[in-house]
């Protein structure tokens, strides 16, 4: 069966592990448990009648205190970029990651996940600057860990995407 | 047993697993297997047997590529892969590290189990990130309530410029004796109104750009005992009135002076507040003493009463707590000796109270001294002293006439500071917002610009930035006066940034504004003033320090009137505009005609969830809505301009609501002085006001 390997990346606490675990397991912590290393998970999807096994690395978010090895992106067929939807700041800081990424590995598909959207009223996204990200040709999901609202959807996505190119 | 066998019994047993590589993605045991290996990867391999390690494990898969990358170059030391967690058959987490390294010129393979280790680690990392996210929790915190005190500040200080300017002006006709008095006390609340507004902002909001000033010794020690004398000047009518004397208690000037680190704004507001302290508790006949005494390091400050002590159930510090009111003086909001405290000890004084021997009680406070500068004398207080013998008479003519353009966009504040600048004898013109000043500086020059900061569109900064744009390379310099409804230092900060060369806080105080103008003129006309840059500090220094001592508190209770909740919508107006009814009939239609355009951009902006565009609507609306009283529909406005700023729309439907209802109740009121004759305008009775009427459905 293909495999693909994707990446979750992104800040500390944007909630990569909890989409992961949402995505595999379909579950959710409401507390947070800092991630400190980097976990690998597999699940089977079906993409256009064709099964394909995604191998999903969930790797810890980027801190003053941890910087992400670009080592760990080797291979890699896409990436989910996790944004707190409701902390601006790491839309910047995604997107720097994101220049990096690119910078190292090549551009290859990828989903900008703005995370939390069930705290609508702390949104801290304006819709302008959503515009200027699908401008910038962002696959966007706007993704709530804790409902499921759009998980699977954003990984279908991807799958997609990796899958088409 | 050989060494070699204890060697593998102690790695085990540390939790580490010894593989030796054989190429191809083979490896070998080495040693024991240990139990986390067989949770892992089930049982143990028979002795030689070819290990597939990638296989087990998609992140060693990617780890090999740079462990063999190090067999090859024949590295010294060894690569470590990081942390990663394998899940085992029990469901049981385990985390690991690898690395490659050579041994006897083997290349091997070591994995250690981090069970021992990692949890500890986990909690640090989680105590550290929790502790960012609470950081950054309470800077949000900070800012929104820095936004909504910005935004209240900004309301109460529109209305005080009107009625600044309308007081100022009706003092200057002929008034009949007592009416004059009525409209001097008028004026002198309005103005401690502006104090009290301006001391809530630049006590309780984070000035970090003021403070950092003060504490790079970037400003000028103030003078205490000038600040004393000029307490005891402005104190004095008000302790008279109340039969109590006011002096200065004896003070042996040393060779040191009187310089202290501080804020001579701030430290006025001390001995205003310890003043009225003092007011409250000295029985008629009495005398209050100001007195300061040398202290070595410091200059220890007092204000003495001879009224009934220190009450014996309270501590003296609790005198000092905030919320701490005394029992028989209710009424107050127990924030004045706070204040105190809070200021005196951030430049590291202390504060004290106690009861006097002979009977009463002395509040103190002390500071340290001020370091000597090299160059000397000038004092901040000294600076105010001087700043304000230059201030202009406002009853006189100006020297030489300006030509003055103002943008502001609310319209009475706009036709109030140009009738205050024709009165002076210059010739002003108005604009509502920063294209059209823009499109005015295009068509001909002004000596000044007064900009407004927030203004619909551009806003006064922006507005100043393409002006100097307009002149880069021209040898030009229009000069610019901005006007901000917050006046913090560091606004002055932000307008010195954007390129303006003075400001001035609202309410535009007429001194200041003469002066700010005035001084302006000599920068603008070669030769009539210092150079350029110095006079331009000067009016920057002058203004925001002037305007903060100009309106010292006098502290009677207010006879006569004040705006109070209760006015109508006609006496506020008349009130407002000194009876003009023309005036008051043109605002009326102008609302009318204008407002509602401003609720249905606000409507819009809800509906479509563009935070901005609420924002900056209902910011316009209020300032129209503030022209009328109307104190709960500026509320609702007010309550719909934050949640824009702060983009939390979910209370915005509720807002809007809330608005519609007070502004249909208004439009009602201006549709009634709109349609009748003026005469009756003057004669109608006042009625019942808007947001005081009972509401039918």
């Amino acid at each position: 069966m293909l495999q693909k390997k994707i990446c979750m990346l992104g800040s500390f606490s944007v909630g990569k592990s909890s989409l992961l675990r949402r995505f595999v397991k379909n579950m959710f912590d409401e507390q947070y448990h800092t991630s400190i290393g980097v976990k690998v998970d597999k699940k089977v999807v079906n993409v256009s009648g064709e099964d394909l096994t995604l191998v999903l690395w969930d790797i810890y978010g980027e801190d003053a205190f941890q910087k992400m090895r670009m080592s760990y992106l080797r291979g890699m067929h896409g990436y989910v970029l996790v944004v707190d939807g409701t902390r601006r700041q790491t839309l910047d800081d995604a997107l720097a990651l994101n220049d990096r990424v690119v910078s190292e590995i090549g551009k290859v598909p990828a989903v900008l996940a703005l995370n939390k959207f069930d705290l609508s009223d702390q949104w801290e996204i304006e819709q302008a600057q959503e515009t200027q990200l699908i401008a910038a040709d962002w696959t966007i999901a706007h993704t709530s860990a804790k409902t499921g609202d759009a998980v699977e959807k954003a990984f279908l996505r991807l799958a997609q995407l990796m899958r088409a190119q | 047993m050989p060494a070699n066998s204890i060697f593998e019994s102690f790695l085990a047993s540390q939790g580490y697993a010894l593989f030796e590589y054989l190429g191809d993605g083979d490896f070998r045991l080495l040693g024991e297997w240990p139990d986390w290996c067989a949770t892992l990867w089930g049982a143990q391999p028979k002795r030689d047997q070819l290990i597939g390690l990638a296989e087990k494990s998609p992140f060693l898969e990617n780890f090999l590529v740079d462990a063999q990358e190090f067999w090859r170059a024949h590295s010294a030391g060894s690569v470590n892969s990081g942390n990663w967690i394998e899940r085992g058959v029990d469901g049981k987490e385990i985390p690991l590290e690898a690395s490659a390294r050579s041994l006897d010129g083997k290349p091997v393979l070591l994995i250690q189990n981090l069970s021992e280790s990692f949890g500890q680690q986990q909690q640090w990392f989680q105590t550290a990130r929790n502790s960012l996210l609470e950081h950054e929790k309470l800077l949000k915190e900070i800012q929104k309530k820095e936004i909504l005190l910005h935004c209240i500040v900004h309301d109460l200080t529109q209305p005080l410029s009107a009625m600044n300017g309308v007081f100022h002006l009706l003092g200057d006709g002929n008034l009949p004796g007592a009416l004059r008095q009525y409209v001097k006390a008028g004026e002198r609340e309005s103005r401690r109104q502006e104090l009290m507004i301006r001391g809530i902002l630049e006590a309780f909001s984070s000035d970090l750009a003021a403070q950092q000033a003060r504490e790079s010794g970037a400003y000028e020690a103030p003078d205490l005992l000038a600040c004393a004398k000029q307490a005891l000047e402005e104190f004095s009518p008000t302790f008279r009135e109340r039969h109590i004397r006011l002096v200065l208690g004896r003070h042996a000037a040393g060779p040191r002076g009187w310089r202290v680190v501080g804020d001579a704004s701030r430290i006025d507001r001390i001995f205003g507040n310890l003043l009225e302290n003092a007011m409250r508790y000295a029985p008629k006949g009495t005398s209050v003493t100001i007195g300061l005494q040398d202290q070595d390091g410091f200059v220890f400050g007092f204000v003495d009463d001879e009224g009934p002590g220190l009450p014996p159930d309270r501590r003296p510090d609790q005198l000092f707590a905030l919320f701490s009111k005394g029992k028989s003086h209710a009424g107050k909001a127990g924030l004045g000796l706070y204040f105190c405290k809070i200021t005196v000890e951030r430049w590291g004084g202390a504060i004290g109270a106690e009861t006097r021997e002979p009977g009463g009680s002395r509040f103190w406070f002390r500071l340290p001294r001020a370091a000597q500068t090299a160059a000397g004398n000038t004092t901040a207080a000294a600076r105010g002293k001087s700043v304000d013998k230059e201030k202009p008479h406002t009853n006189k003519k100006a020297e030489k006439s300006l030509r003055i353009l103002v943008a502001e966009d609310t319209e009475l504040n706009r036709d109030l500071i140009i009738e205050l600048l024709k009165k002076r004898g210059h010739v002003a013109e108005g604009v509502a917002d920063g294209r059209q000043a823009l499109a005015a500086l295009e068509k001909q020059d002004f000596d000044v610009v007064l900009l407004d900061e927030e203004m619909p569109g551009i806003t006064g900064r922006q507005t100043t930035a393409a002006i100097r744009r307009r002149e880069a390379g021209t040898g030009k310099h229009q000069f610019i006066i901005g006007i901000s409804g917050h006046a913090t230092q560091d606004d002055e900060h932000r307008f010195r940034e954007a390129g303006m060369d003075a400001s001035l806080a609202k309410p535009v105080e007429v001194k200041t504004l003469y002066q700010a103008v005035e001084a302006a003129a000599q920068n603008v006309h070669p030769g009539a003033a210092d150079s350029g840059r110095e006079a331009d500090h000067n009016v920057a220094a002058a203004t925001s320090a002037a305007q903060r001592r100009a309106s010292a508190s006098s502290a009677a209770d207010a006879p006569g009137n004040s705006p109070a909740d209760s006015e109508d919508v006609v006496s506020h107006l008349r009130r407002t505009t000194g009876g003009n009814d023309k005036l008051i009939r043109s605002l009326a239609a102008a609302f009318l005609a204008d407002a509602p355009k401003a609720l249905s951009r606000i409507r819009a902006a809800v509906a479509n969830k563009n935070a901005a565009e609420l924002a900056s609507a209902a910011h316009l609306l209020k300032g129209s809505l503030a022209i009328f009283g109307a104190p709960k529909a500026v509320a609702a406005a007010r309550n719909l301009e934050a949640l824009g700023r702060t983009d939390s729309l979910r209370e915005a439907a509720a807002g809007l609501r809330a608005l519609e209802s007070e502004f249909a109740l208004l439009q009602r009121e201006l549709r009634a002085i709109h349609s009748v004759p003026q005469a009756e305008v003057e004669s109608r009775p006042p009625a019942k006001p808007a947001h005081k009427r009972k509401r039918t459905r």
